[in-house]
């Protein structure tokens, strides 16, 4: 008895300490389901490794990073983001992939080349691609169709810094008052709106993901000459021009002024109907299908001056933590991660699109199978696309590009000038 | 009772004034044991001390001297975070918005909660109307700012709908650059106001009945009662709260980082915010030392004025 | 030394008087009391209110579509697929674990930093030693330095210590020292009578015993004061915990409702169910509230000297 004993001990101490633990951090709790199902599949083929997740929201999620790479206590695989990742290398805390990717011979060609190019630099390898992003136009179909709005025109608006295009005048058509007025009637009351036309989600920060980049891009606007260049261009008269027609619409009664949307935000407003179209990033598919209690509708992005319609693709990546205690088992992890039977899984879960070649139609397909037409997203990533601003000192460029996009939404300053400045200061940062 | 909180303002005032120990020519064996037993009962308390209060604070001292950033090795810079600081609009900034919250703040609350204390003091000794003059008090600052962020909501609070009702345009309130300060002012005010008027209210429970029966004989009436026996008697209490509410009003942090964050367009960018941004946002340790140096020194001196004014209005008193 | 001989010196004049002030004096009473209540009574409610019926009926004064889904949301009884179909985030609370982890955090804390500040203000109040007075003066100027002062080298000897993101990190700061309980204490000490201690000394008995079972015993009211004072603080302590203990296994109340807060992807908080977990934050302090109210109320009017 006593002997069983020992031998069943000794072997459960055996495997306990082979069993190695890898800790992945994510922040988007609706990818949670789809990440555990990818756990349990890795699990059954690698016993010895267990992977635990854990999800904290954007807000918390960078400073939960940082502050586990200062007490040593960082995950071992968290999933990074580009205008991110530069601070994170220039501090060495990343993993190479390289030597890894090469010495498994990890096919690479299953990855869009601009994808995993966005995460190397200077020969290393930063993170293996996970999934990717656009921006479309999100409407209220419900009302656009009350107010003899067509599907097919919110699919064609055309737009420019000017005045507006027909997306200027569309939205003005679902920019309803308090009576009953749009707004290109004499009689709308612009102090009693009910329903506003549209919505810039908010200020924007540094890369106006879903605000103004888009517009801004169409607009002849770069953010700088190539990734980790530090010539940051937010000086250019583009974005100027687009950020003083973003700001002036509340003028027009088609949009509320920032400070309201503070809070709530524009997607509160959309759920609750008090605005008919706003843009909206893919990741947040699955929110409004389980909260938008009325028919709307995910639709390209309007046409700029460049004749193009264009949206920021963003993509996210696996990477891993220098300091892991665990970096073959972490490596393990991500590989699977990265591997198209995990992107498979995920994209059936329709929540993002996969970065593995293919796999977002099969998220589009989950995505109709759940009543939602998402084919907007696809054909804004075939449009030409842009990445988001690479660069280092990120969380100061924030600040000061964040703070000037403020001050001229919130109407105290004019774009030009203000821009201009705060580009000067970007760039004494970067020196 | 009133003589044992002049007690505590004396000592607060003269905090080594106390009787010197007689001068021990020979310790005798009893006179070591107490020395003995009095480090063991504070060694606890001192190792407290020595380890969270004071070693801390000459260690800020030096990080400020440096450029550290907790990743890399730090480098000695001198006074260069101490001079960089004198140029940052942004740190006078914060310096100047928490002086403006203090004012909002503490003669608010120093007169509604006088206001209430009278009340209550007029008309109930319940429990219950205690309590629940307390109770917002009792809420961490954390509940409170969740609970007043959904009431003031431009869209969906209760607060605007009433004013959108009454006929009047809606208000940003914590997302209005002009308003933003005020927002916060006010609902810290909400959450001490109770606790300011319970102080007041022990203060007025002991000013003794027959003043105001002299008065009320002389047909004196009520405001002058309140004018010139309340008010000079309460001046104590008042003083306290002022020492005490002035220097934690200049620390506002938590309210800030749960509504605002500093925004919109900084202005609620209090000091303290602004130094924990520096220091776990962009990890300038050095720079953020400096500024709570700074901040330090500020508040130390400003206690030693108070104390210098409160020992004037003592001898008022007395 | 009744109220009404003050209110009502004549008849007549006092009923003139007894109108204008006390119907003031009620309103302010009542406008206060309702100011104060209602927004709480907004958290109930909405705490009620159906995720997909929020937006319409946010200002209603009474719930819409009453429901106890929220509450089960946050106590962790719906599953997260059940609660993304709910709307809102999907964000996950563990709010009794949270509970648990304030429940230690302020038991710890109050604990040991009333017996701590217990026994040193008995030795600066009545014993001799070499170094009393400067000690005691650096004990009340470490009331004069601002919390963040400390704040930053605290959380790097913590982190060198390897504490971070433990329980122990989290009460480190507080558990041994906080200038207000030693002064405070030693102020009630000095007051009282020295014969009781005089008489024990007199038949031998050494000074802790002294402090043990003769002092002790006679300041159940100002230990229980500050150990009232102390739990309120330690109960709604933000900061410090959200620094060190991040750890969702960790959090504490404050720290995990600003986290539920944070956790959508647009910053959108899930309102309902944060509420509804204020609502559930709010009661353990409504229970004290209610069993120990005399104690409170008076600890917090003796701590202005009364």
């Amino acid at each position: 008895m006593t002997r069983n004993t020992t031998l069943l001990l000794a072997a459960l101490a055996c495997c306990t300490a082979q069993s190695a633990t890898v800790k992945y951090m994510l922040w988007d709790a609706s990818q949670v389901p789809a990440y555990r199902q990818c756990a349990a599949d890795f699990q059954k083929q690698h016993p010895d490794i267990q992977i635990r997740i854990r999800q904290a929201g954007w807000d918390d999620y960078w400073t939960a990073i940082s502050t586990g790479f200062i007490s040593d206590t960082a995950p071992d695989v968290f999933v990074n983001h580009l205008s991110k990742y530069p601070e994170i290398v220039k501090n060495d805390l990343l993993i190479d992939l390289r030597p890894l990717m090469a010495r498994d011979q990890v096919d690479s060609s299953l990855y869009d080349a601009g994808l995993l190019q966005a995460w190397a630099r200077q020969g290393q390898q930063f993170g293996l691609p996970k999934d990717w992003d656009t921006v479309a136009l999100l409407v209220n179909l419900t009302h656009a169709q009350k107010q003899g709005v067509s599907l097919a025109e919110l699919q064609h608006m055309d737009w420019n810094p000017r005045d507006g295009g027909s997306f200027e005048r569309i939205a003005k058509r679902l920019t309803v008052d308090a009576l009953g007025h749009a707004a290109n009637s004499p009689q709308f009351n612009l102090k009693k709106v009910s329903v506003y036309g549209y919505q810039t989600p908010g200020a924007g920060g540094m890369t106006g993901q879903t605000e103004w980049s888009h517009f801004a891009v169409s607009n002849g606007f770069r953010f700088q000459d190539a990734p980790w260049s530090p010539n940051m261009h937010y000086d250019h008269i583009g974005l100027a021009e687009t950020i003083d027609y973003l700001a002036g619409l509340p003028a027009k009664g088609v949009s509320a002024p920032l400070e309201r949307t503070r809070s709530l935000g524009a997607t509160a407003m959309f759920v609750s109907q008090r605005v008919a179209m706003i843009p909206d990033g893919s990741w947040m598919i699955n929110y409004y299908r389980n909260n938008a209690r009325f028919e709307y509708a995910w639709v390209p992005l309007p046409k700029g001056p460049s004749g193009q319609r264009t949206s920021m693709l963003n993509g996210t990546a696996d990477s891993i933590w220098i300091g892991s205690k665990v970096k073959e088992d972490a490596w393990q992890w991500v590989k699977y991660l990265a591997s198209s039977e995990c992107q498979q899984t995920v994209a059936r879960h329709g929540v993002v699109f996969p970065a593995v070649r293919g796999s977002a139609e099969t998220a589009v397909q989950a995505h109709r199978q759940k009543g939602i037409d998402t084919s907007a997203f696809l054909s804004m990533a075939k449009s030409p696309t842009f990445l988001p601003p690479i660069a280092d000192k990120a969380s100061q460029m924030n600040e000061v590009i964040g703070g000037a996009m403020e001050s001229i939404f919130l109407g105290k300053h004019r774009a030009k000038a203000t821009l201009e400045d705060a580009n000067r200061q970007v760039l004494q940062l970067q020196r | 009772m009133r003589v044992r909180f002049l007690a505590v303002i004396c000592t607060v005032m003269n905090p080594i004034s106390m009787p010197s120990p007689r001068p021990a020519h020979a310790l005798s064996a009893t006179r070591r044991a107490e020395t003995l037993t009095a480090w063991a009962l504070v060694l606890p308390a001192l190792i407290g001390f020595v380890a969270f209060y004071a070693l801390p604070t000459l260690r800020a001292i030096a990080i400020s001297l440096t450029d550290w950033n907790l990743l890399k090795p730090a480098h000695f810079v001198g006074l260069q975070n101490y001079a960089q600081m004198l140029h940052d609009g942004k740190f006078w900034n914060g310096m100047r918005l928490s002086a403006y919250y203090v004012l909002l703040n503490i003669p608010a609350q120093m007169v509604l909660g006088l206001f209430l204390a009278v009340a209550m003091d007029r008309l109930t000794r319940s429990l219950f109307v205690k309590s629940i003059v307390l109770l917002p008090y009792l809420l961490s600052n954390v509940l409170v700012a969740l609970i007043w962020l959904w009431m003031l909501d431009p869209m969906m609070g209760l607060v605007n709908h009433g004013i959108d009702a009454a006929g009047f345009e809606r208000q940003p309130f914590f997302g209005g650059v002009d308003q933003a300060m005020l927002t916060v002012a006010a609902v810290n005010i909400w959450r001490h106001m109770g606790l300011v008027a319970m102080l007041f209210l022990a203060g007025l429970q002991n000013i003794p009945r027959n003043l105001y029966e002299a008065a009320a004989l002389e047909g004196a009436s009520e405001w002058q009662m309140f004018r010139w026996i309340t008010l000079p008697l309460l001046r104590p209490v008042m003083v306290f709260v002022l020492v005490t509410s002035v220097t934690g009003s200049f620390q506002i942090f938590d309210t800030i980082a749960i509504t605002t964050n500093g925004g919109p367009l900084d202005s609620t960018r209090v000091i303290v915010h602004y130094i924990v941004q520096n220091a776990f946002s962009f990890y300038q340790m050095g720079y953020a030392s400096a500024m709570s140096m700074t901040l330090c020194l500020l508040m130390v001196a400003y206690t030693f004025v108070q104390m210098r004014i409160m020992r004037a209005s003592e001898n008022d008193l007395a | 030394m009744s109220h009404t001989s003050l209110l009502f010196p004549s008849l007549k004049q006092g009923l003139r008087r007894w109108r204008s002030t006390r119907v003031l004096a009620w309103t302010v009473l009542l406008v206060m009391i309702a100011f104060t209540l209602l927004p709480l009574w907004m958290v109930l409610k909405t705490a009620l209110v159906h995720p997909a019926a929020l937006f319409s009926s946010a200002t209603d004064l009474l719930p819409a579509e009453p429901t106890l889904l929220n509450f089960k949301k946050v106590l962790g009884l719906v599953s997260t697929e059940e609660a993304l179909a709910l709307g809102g985030s999907g964000a996950e609370i563990d709010f009794m674990r949270a509970l648990c982890n304030s429940a230690l955090f302020t038991a710890i804390t109050v604990t040991l930093q009333t017996a701590c500040a217990a026994m040193a203000a008995y030795a600066f109040a009545r014993l001799r030693f070499p170094g009393r007075q400067s000690l005691f003066g650096l004990f009340v100027a470490s009331m004069m330095v601002p919390g963040i002062v400390t704040l930053i080298p605290n959380f790097i000897l913590i982190r060198d210590l390897g504490w971070l993101n433990t329980m122990a990190g989290m009460v480190a700061p507080f558990c041994l020292m906080q200038g207000f309980s030693v002064f405070f204490l030693r102020q009630f000490f000095l007051s009282l009578p020295r014969d009781l201690e005089e008489a024990a000394l007199l038949e031998g008995a050494s000074h802790f015993t002294i402090f043990w079972r003769v002092v002790l015993p006679l300041s159940i009211t100002p230990l229980a004061t500050i150990a009232t004072l102390t739990g309120i603080n330690m109960w709604n302590e933000f900061f410090w915990p959200y620094l060190v203990g991040k750890d969702e296994l960790l959090q504490v109340l404050p720290v995990a409702l600003q986290t539920f807060k944070s956790q959508t992807p647009q910053g959108q908080p899930d309102w309902t169910g944060l509420m509804a977990a204020t609502a559930i934050t709010v009661v353990p302090t409504v229970v004290l509230l209610l069993a120990f109210g005399r104690q409170v109320v008076e600890s917090v009017q003796f701590s202005g000297g009364k």
